[in-house]
């Protein structure tokens, strides 16, 4: 083995050993939710002292607690068809239509992405003070919003995948526009399309900026719960609360990875 | 050729992206029944063409008609045409029953007669009980044939096929060739055709407008384009030709002329170009397979040196040098052309020679 | 006309998305940045008045100097950090032959997903006063009383390059990813060290996933809210918070409303450096 071929091998177990570590670092704080979720006592001493489900017994006795949660998910999934769908008809349009201009479109449809989310929220309540919405419609524009330049990626890296071709023929075979979009293009990124719909569920799961000032009266998501109990006591109970959604969210990131990968949404 | 009433026309289109001309002007006119090919390299804008003509791509300037009426602006929709792609683009995602049919339920065909439809089609084509099959279980030939399918089964005005066969392997092109050609015979269907396989555009062709830089350099029946191409590009392009600059010595006016080449051989052809006169430059065109030898010279004849023989079973070509530069002459593989070796001599007469205008 | 059809149809798919960017972000933001241009009202929320003075306290007083200057550590020392991990992690995941990459893709976007609430939530397990680090570090006698973890910048920092290291790999991977790996190999015959081909080819190289990666880091760690609230509490103040403070609490919104006037600029104008910088790099 030559000097150089040493070399490179202690290089590659190198940055093997340092990706350890960093994964090590990412896992941490996720692995000690999980585990101090079957925690038996009430202190967080690590490793855990004894097994227990009391904490998830407390978190379904726990009105607030189920309450928040049934309405995450309500919210979750009004935001996620509506993001995936109005997302699927700017990507549309922006792949098929933008021509020179696309670019261009496709940084403004991520704008969501660059201003901080408190902003924008910020900004919704205050127009609230002069434009009475419903409340419920305000806080779902919010995370449509905050989930469109997750969806719109997604949704753009599916449609680039399509054969322009196939469109061009339906065309000639005398398919409307509308047609072409709902028998050849959407059956052909229909992957894409759900694992969109799935992140973008997540986002919207996740959220505590919008919700944190756009909630109404009974309408507590269930990051602001945790949010408000956070500042004040730290119980066992987040810690079960919070591997529940890990294990939701996993679950369907690991859909979305099956359907098409995780890259691609993530790719601004 | 019969006489066809025409179908379709264009009238000085053009495609321009910026300031970069694609196609044009072009002005074409297709009749009934006719099988008319786009011949050219790859690049001269044979797709662009067709597309325009589908409707998918609009001219930048120009008029497409329809049996006399307008359909410059007029969606792919409306046009009723029937275009193969050469990679097919059939829909990965329906059976092949779905992919034929997709036209028909565009049209609102009544399912019974949808049905009656592509099965006859798929028969037509030759792939009858594969209807439940998706694309991708279906072998580049099949593909082929269900794209032509269901190009075919909406009964189009015209159909247009974008270098089908390209995809293909060498076997199953020629005979696709033969399958193509009969078929449109068969249904009397108007077709357009793009190739740029010169031997794929005569056979299959009636008329072949042949492309250089977005413009019909030559149309004509392919006799017409090989034994009288108008410039150099269009006999280069189509066969070989040996092309010899020569001068005029005199002119006719109806298509006679003689030729002067280096060395002072002097040679008559025919030419198109009626306007060339004494004195100008020419190019002498004669084909290699209308070369004549002869042992000793005799008038009209062509001293030449044979510098390499090279044989390919039926056939060997002797690579000749004369006082005009170098010549090709192809032969049947016959004893008395296996022995000409390098260094002999030996004396040329050119048949069917043309002038064509010096470029 | 077919292509002013296909505009009428490409006009319409994007009428959905049009409306509500304008209605609920375009205006609503602009009327929000525009407030700080007007004066404060202790029972309304504006004076009608114009003034420059919200603009003037930002940079004058220094409590709200510090604010902005600490802003630009945290989130450059965030965007530092992440990068400083993220490479090593990105050139991993695009060079590994490993069957495990898709789930090693996988783990890198899971803390993602769990929302920022979550994970914040964890690290005050462990770094929190009565939390695992200290407990455990009391329990094996190192030390008597529990360490100031929670509550610092480093805290900060630490809890930041966590939840934003997915925006800093996931750019620098599509850069890397899209590299033709013959020309390490091609610059390596060339008698090129390892270390010589990283820095002369592949860095250069991957330039504009790193500066996406930053900006997208930077942006967003310069907008938090909850990681230094959490985790900051009252001693880390950064921009995104103190705006959260000046309009929920102090209710001044003009003031709150220039705040984010200053991070939006300076959000934009990193992110035009990106653009020029980028543009660049392709020419
Ligand atoms: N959208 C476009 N923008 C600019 N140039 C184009 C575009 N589409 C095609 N071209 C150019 O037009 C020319 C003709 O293309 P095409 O019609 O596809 O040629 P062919 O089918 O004969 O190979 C090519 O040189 C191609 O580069
Ligand atoms: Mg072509």
């Amino acid at each position: 083995m030559s000097a150089a071929d040493k070399a490179g091998r202690r290089g590659w177990f190198g940055l093997r050993l340092s990706v350890f570590l960093i994964y090590v670092f990412l896992m941490g704080p996720i692995a000690i939710i999980v585990l101090s979720s079957f925690n038996a006592t009430t202190s967080m001493a690590f490793p855990p002292q004894g097994f227990s489900l009391r904490w998830y017994g407390e978190f379904f006795r726990s009105d607030s607690f189920v309450d928040a949660f049934l309405f995450s998910m309500k919210l979750g999934l009004c935001a996620a068809i509506g993001a995936t769908a109005i997302g699927f008809l700017a990507a549309y349009a922006i792949v098929r239509f933008g021509g020179r201009a696309r670019e261009a479109a496709q940084s403004a449809a991520l704008l969501p992405a660059m201003i901080p989310h408190i902003l924008i929220s910020m900004s919704l309540l205050l127009a609230l003070n002069f434009v009475p919405v419903p409340d419920f419609t305000v806080l779902l524009a919010g995370h449509v919003l905050i989930c469109l330049p997750f969806t719109i990626a997604g949704i753009t890296a599916s449609l680039d995948g399509v054969d322009a071709q196939l469109e061009a023929a339906a065309w000639t075979l005398g398919a409307s526009r509308a047609r072409i979009l709902g028998e050849i293009v959407l059956p052909l990124v229909a992957p894409g399309v759900l694992s969109a719909l799935i992140f973008a569920f997540i986002v919207s799961f996740g959220d505590i900026y919008i919700a944190l000032f756009l909630a109404g009266p009974g309408m507590t998501t269930l990051p602001m719960e945790i949010f408000s109990y956070v500042q004040w006591e730290s119980t066992p109970v987040i810690a079960a609360i919070s591997t529940l959604q890990i294990l939701l969210i996993v679950g369907l990131g690991l859909i979305v990875e099956r359907l098409v990968g995780l890259r691609r949404i993530m790719r601004f | 050729m019969i006489a066809r009433e025409t179908i379709l026309s264009l009238e000085g289109i053009t495609k321009r992206y910026g300031d970069a001309g694609v196609v044009g002007p072009v002005d074409l006119t297709i009749g009934k029944g006719e099988f008319l090919t786009l011949l050219g390299p790859s690049g001269c804008g044979k797709t662009t063409t067709l597309q325009i003509i589908a409707g998918l791509l609009e001219p930048t300037d120009g008029r497409v008609s329809l049996s006399g009426r307008d359909i410059t602006d007029a969606p792919p929709p409306q046009r009723d045409m029937g275009l193969v792609f050469q990679n097919y683009a059939l829909f990965p995602h329906k059976t092949i029953f779905d992919n034929v049919a997709f036209g028909l339920r565009m049209r609102k065909v009544a399912r019974t007669e949808i049905v009656d439809r592509v099965t006859e089609m798929l028969r037509i084509v030759g792939l009858p009980d594969i209807e439940r099959r998706l694309p991708d279980q279906l072998s580049g030939g099949q593909r082929q044939r269900v794209a032509l399918a269901r190009a075919l089964v909406i009964r189009p005005t015209i159909l247009l096929l974008d270098e089908p066969l390209s995809n293909l392997d060498a076997m199953l092109r020629k005979r696709m060739r033969h399958e193509i050609r009969e078929l449109q015979q068969r249904l009397g269907i108007t077709t357009i055709f793009v190739t740029h396989d010169q031997d794929e555009a005569f056979e299959m062709s009636d008329r072949v407008a042949l492309l250089d830089r977005g413009r019909i350099a030559q149309i004509g029946t392919p006799e017409e384009l090989y034994d009288a191409p108008t410039t150099r590009f269009v006999a280069e392009f189509i066969g070989d030709a040996n092309l010899i600059d020569a001068e005029v010595v005199s002119a006719d006016g109806r298509g006679l002329v003689r030729l002067r080449i280096a060395g002072g051989s002097e040679m008559l052809a025919r030419t198109s170009a009626l306007d060339l006169g004494p004195g100008q430059g020419a190019l002498l065109m004669i084909r290699p397979e209308r070369i004549e030898l002869a042992d000793a010279a005799a008038p009209g004849t062509l001293p030449a040196r044979v510098r390499q023989r090279v044989f390919s079973g039926e056939r060997i070509t002797l690579e000749l040098d004369t006082s005009g530069g170098p010549i090709t002459c192809t032969k049947p593989s016959l004893p008395q052309y296996r022995q000409l070796d390098p260094g002999m001599q030996v004396w040329l007469q050119p048949g069917d020679c043309r002038a064509l205008r010096a470029s | 006309m077919a292509a002013a059809a296909d505009r009428r149809f490409g006009i319409g798919l994007l009428t959905p998305i049009g409306l509500l960017y304008l209605f609920f972000l375009i205006l609503p933001i602009g009327f929000f940045l525009s407030m700080g241009f007007f004066k404060y009202d202790v029972f309304g929320l504006y004076k009608p008045e114009l003034t420059g003075e919200n603009f003037a306290r930002l940079v004058v007083d220094p409590y709200y100097l510090d604010i902005v200057a600490l802003t630009l550590k945290l989130a450059g020392l965030t965007t530092l950090f992440s990068l400083l991990l993220g490479y090593p992690l990105a050139f991993f995941l695009t060079r590994t032959r490993s069957a495990w990459r898709g789930a090693l893709m996988f783990l890198v976007v899971a803390p993602l997903t769990t929302g920022v609430i979550v994970r914040t939530y964890g690290w005050i397990v462990l770094m929190g006063a009565e939390g695992i680090v200290n407990k455990t570090l009391i329990a094996a006698g190192l030390i008597a009383r529990p360490l100031q973890i929670l509550h610092t910048e480093t805290a900060v920092v630490i809890a930041l390059v966590h939840i934003l290291m997915p925006y800093m790999v996931f750019p620098l991977i599509s850069s890397l990813a899209g590299q033709d790996p013959n020309l390490e190999r091609a610059a390596s015959t060339l008698g090129a060290s390892r270390a010589r081909c990283f820095l002369e080819v592949t860095l250069p190289l991957s330039r504009p996933g790193i500066l996406m990666g930053s900006v997208l880091v930077f942006t967003l760690s310069a907008g938090s809210v909850v990681i230094p609230q959490l985790i900051g509490g009252k001693d880390v103040q950064m921009m995104g918070q103190s705006i959260y403070e000046l309009v929920l609490h102090t209710l001044n919104w003009p003031l709150g409303s220039a705040m984010a006037s200053l991070l939006v600029l300076l959000q934009f104008s990193i992110i035009f450096v990106y653009f020029r910088s980028n543009r660049r790099v392709r020419r």
